[in-house]
C-alpha cells in the first residue's frame, strides 16, 4: 500500500522535492536499469518536506511495539535513525561487506551484474522483536528481501518494509514474499 | 566554554543523584580510567549484547578524565565540550555504550564502534539531545554529515533544528553535479563530494561525523563547504581520539565532541 490512494497533503510536497537525475549511476547498479535515478538529496534540503516524510512513518508505526529500525546502508541511515528515536526503537544499521567492526551474520544477493553481501551484528536484534526495514528507495526488492533475511535469522519478525519511493515497474514488492511494503511515492 | 572541574570523585559529585548503574559505571571507569576492553577479537562470542550495560569501555567521559592546573585552563577556551552538570550522566551513559573492538580493521588499532550506542534508545536521544541543546537558537541553516555514519547523527540534528541536511559522500555515489575535495590517507587519498546547489553562500553550517581522528576527513569536508562560500560555526563529533590530533588539525574551526577516547 503507499500513501495515494488517502493522499495525505504532505505528500505532494514530498514527491515535488524529489530530482530525478537521467543516466546515472554508471551500468551495474540497479537504478541505472532504466535511466532516471531518483534522487532523494534533494528533499533532505527542505526541512519542512524531510520532516512530513519522517513524520507520516512515525504517525504509522508509534504504538504499534516496534523495537528495532534497520536501516540499509547508506541512505536508509539517513530516514532510519529518525524514524528510531520518535518511535523508541533501536537501529540497527545494515551494512556492505567489511564494515561493521564486530562479529557479524551475512546474506548475499543477486545484482544485475554478479552479487553484494549485506551485514548484520550479531546481538543486534534479539528473538521475538519486531522490526521495521527502511531504505530510501525499493527497486527489485532484492536488498530488502537481504534484510528482510537477516532479521528472520535471527528470530525476529518483520512488520513491513517503509521506503520513501517504489519503482512498481521493478515489481520488487512482490519479491518481498507477501511481507507488507509501505511507501510514500510510486515512481514509473 | 572553559572545561574547568578536576577529576570527578564521589566527594565532588555534582548535586544529581545518579542512579546505581550510572554511579557504577563512573566509579569503574575512575578506577581504570585508562583500561582498554578486554573483549578480545579471537573469541567475539563471549561479549553479550544482553548484558552491555554492564560492558566495560575504554571511553571516558570528558567530564570524569579532564583534570587542570590554572595554566591548562588558559590554553583550554577554545576547547569544547559537553560538561554542564545535568549532562554528567547522559555522557556517562552514552560512554558506556560505545563498545570498543581490537585490531579493527587492522591490527593494533581500537575501533570505537557506535553501532551499541544505537541499541541504547535513551542514550542514542540523549546523544542528538545534547548536539540540538547546544545548536538549535544559532541559526544554523546546514548539517552536513559526512558518509555514511554520519548520516545516522546528523539528519536528527537538523530536523530538530530546522536546518536541511547536506550529505558528504565517496565518489560516485551523489547522481547529481557535484564538486570534490581530495584529501590523504595514511596510504594513498580518498575524495569527498558534495551536490552543486545543495548549499548557498553565507549560509551557516555544522559538520557532522561519529568520531574525530587525524581530521582528515572533517578537513575535506570543511573545505567544499567553504568553497562554496558556507561559513562553518563548527565541528560535531560523538567521539574524539585526542592523540591522533584532529583538532589541531582543524585549526581554528571550532570542535565540539561528547567523548573522549582513551
Amino acid at each position: 500500500m503507499s500513501a495515494l490512494k488517502d493522499e495525505d497533503p504532505r505528500i505532494h510536497g514530498i514527491k515535488t522535492k524529489i530530482r530525478v537525475v537521467p543516466n546515472f549511476p554508471k551500468p551495474g547498479a540497479v537504478q541505472c536499469a532504466g535511466i532516471m535515478f531518483q534522487d532523494i538529496t534533494t528533499l533532505l534540503l527542505d526541512p519542512k518536506a524531510f520532516k512530513d516524510t519522517i513524520d507520516l512513518f512515525v504517525e504509522r508505526y508509534k504504538g504499534k511495539n516496534i523495537s528495532v529500525v534497520a536501516g540499509i546502508e547508506a541512505r536508509g541511515f539517513i530516514f532510519g535513525p529518525p524514524i528510531a528515536l520518535a518511535i523508541g526503537a533501536k537501529f540497527v544499521p545494515l551494512r556492505k561487506p567489511r564494515k561493521l567492526p564486530g562479529e557479524v551474520i551475512f546474506k548475499e544477493y543477486t545484482l544485475e551484474y554478479g552479487k553484494d553481501r549485506l551485514e548484520m551484528h550479531v546481538g543486534a536484534v534479539e528473538p521475538g522483536e519486531h522490526a521495521l526495514v527502511v531504505d530510501d528507495l525499493i527497486a527489485t526488492g532484492g536488498t530488502l528481501c537481504a534484510a528482510m533475511n537477516l532479521l528472520e535469522r535471527v528470530g525476529a519478525e518483520v512488520v513491513e518494509c517503509a521506503c520513501v519511493i517504489e519503482l512498481p515497474d521493478l515489481q520488487g514488492r512482490e519479491r518481498l514474499n507477501g511481507k507488507p511494503l509501505y511507501v510514500l511515492v510510486e515512481s514509473h | 566554554m572553559t572545561q574547568n572541574t578536576s577529576v570527578l570523585s564521589p566527594s565532588n559529585s555534582p548535586s544529581i543523584t545518579p542512579t546505581a548503574a550510572a554511579a557504577a559505571a563512573i566509579t569503574r571507569r575512575l578506577r581504570a580510567p585508562s583500561t582498554l576492553t578486554t573483549v578480545s577479537a579471537s573469541r567475539p562470542l563471549q561479549f553479550s549484547w544482553i548484558r552491555f550495560h554492564l560492558y566495560r569501555s575504554s571511553v571516558s567521559p570528558l567530564l570524569c578524565t579532564v583534570s587542570h592546573s590554572v595554566e591548562e585552563e588558559e590554553e583550554e577556551e577554545d576547547r569544547e565540550m559537553a560538561s554542564e552538570d545535568g549532562q554528567d550522566l547522559r555522557i556517562a551513559r552514552i560512554a558506556s555504550a560505545i563498545r570498543v573492538i581490537p585490531n579493527f580493521p587492522k591490527p593494533g588499532i581500537m575501533f570505537q564502534d557506535i553501532t551499541t550506542l544505537l541499541l541504547d534508545t535513551k542514550a542514542f536521544k540523549d546523544t542528538i539531545d545534547l548536539f540540538v541543546e547546544r545548536y538549535k537558537d544559532k541559526a544554523i541553516s546546514v548539517v552536513a554529515g559526512i558518509e555514511a555514519r554520519g548520516f545516522i547523527f546528523g539528519p536528527p540534528i537538523a530536523l530538530a533544528i530546522g536546518a536541511k541536511f547536506v550529505p558528504m559522500r565517496k565518489p560516485n555515489k551523489l547522481p547529481g553535479a557535484v564538486i570534490s575535495e581530495e584529501y590523504s590517507l595514511e596510504y594513498g587519498t580518498d575524495k569527498m563530494e558534495m551536490h552543486v546547489g545543495a548549499v548557498e553562500a553565507g549560509e551557516r553550517a555544522l559538520v557532522i561525523d561519529d568520531l574525530i581522528a587525524t581530521g582528515g576527513t572533517l578537513c575535506a569536508a570543511i573545505r567544499l563547504l567553504e568553497r562554496v562560500g558556507v561559513e562553518v560555526v563548527e565541528c560535531a563529533c560523538v567521539i574524539e581520539l585526542p592523540e591522533l590530533k584532529g583538532r589541531e588539525r582543524l585549526g581554528n574551526k571550532p570542535l565540539f565532541v561528547l567523548v573522549n577516547a582513551a
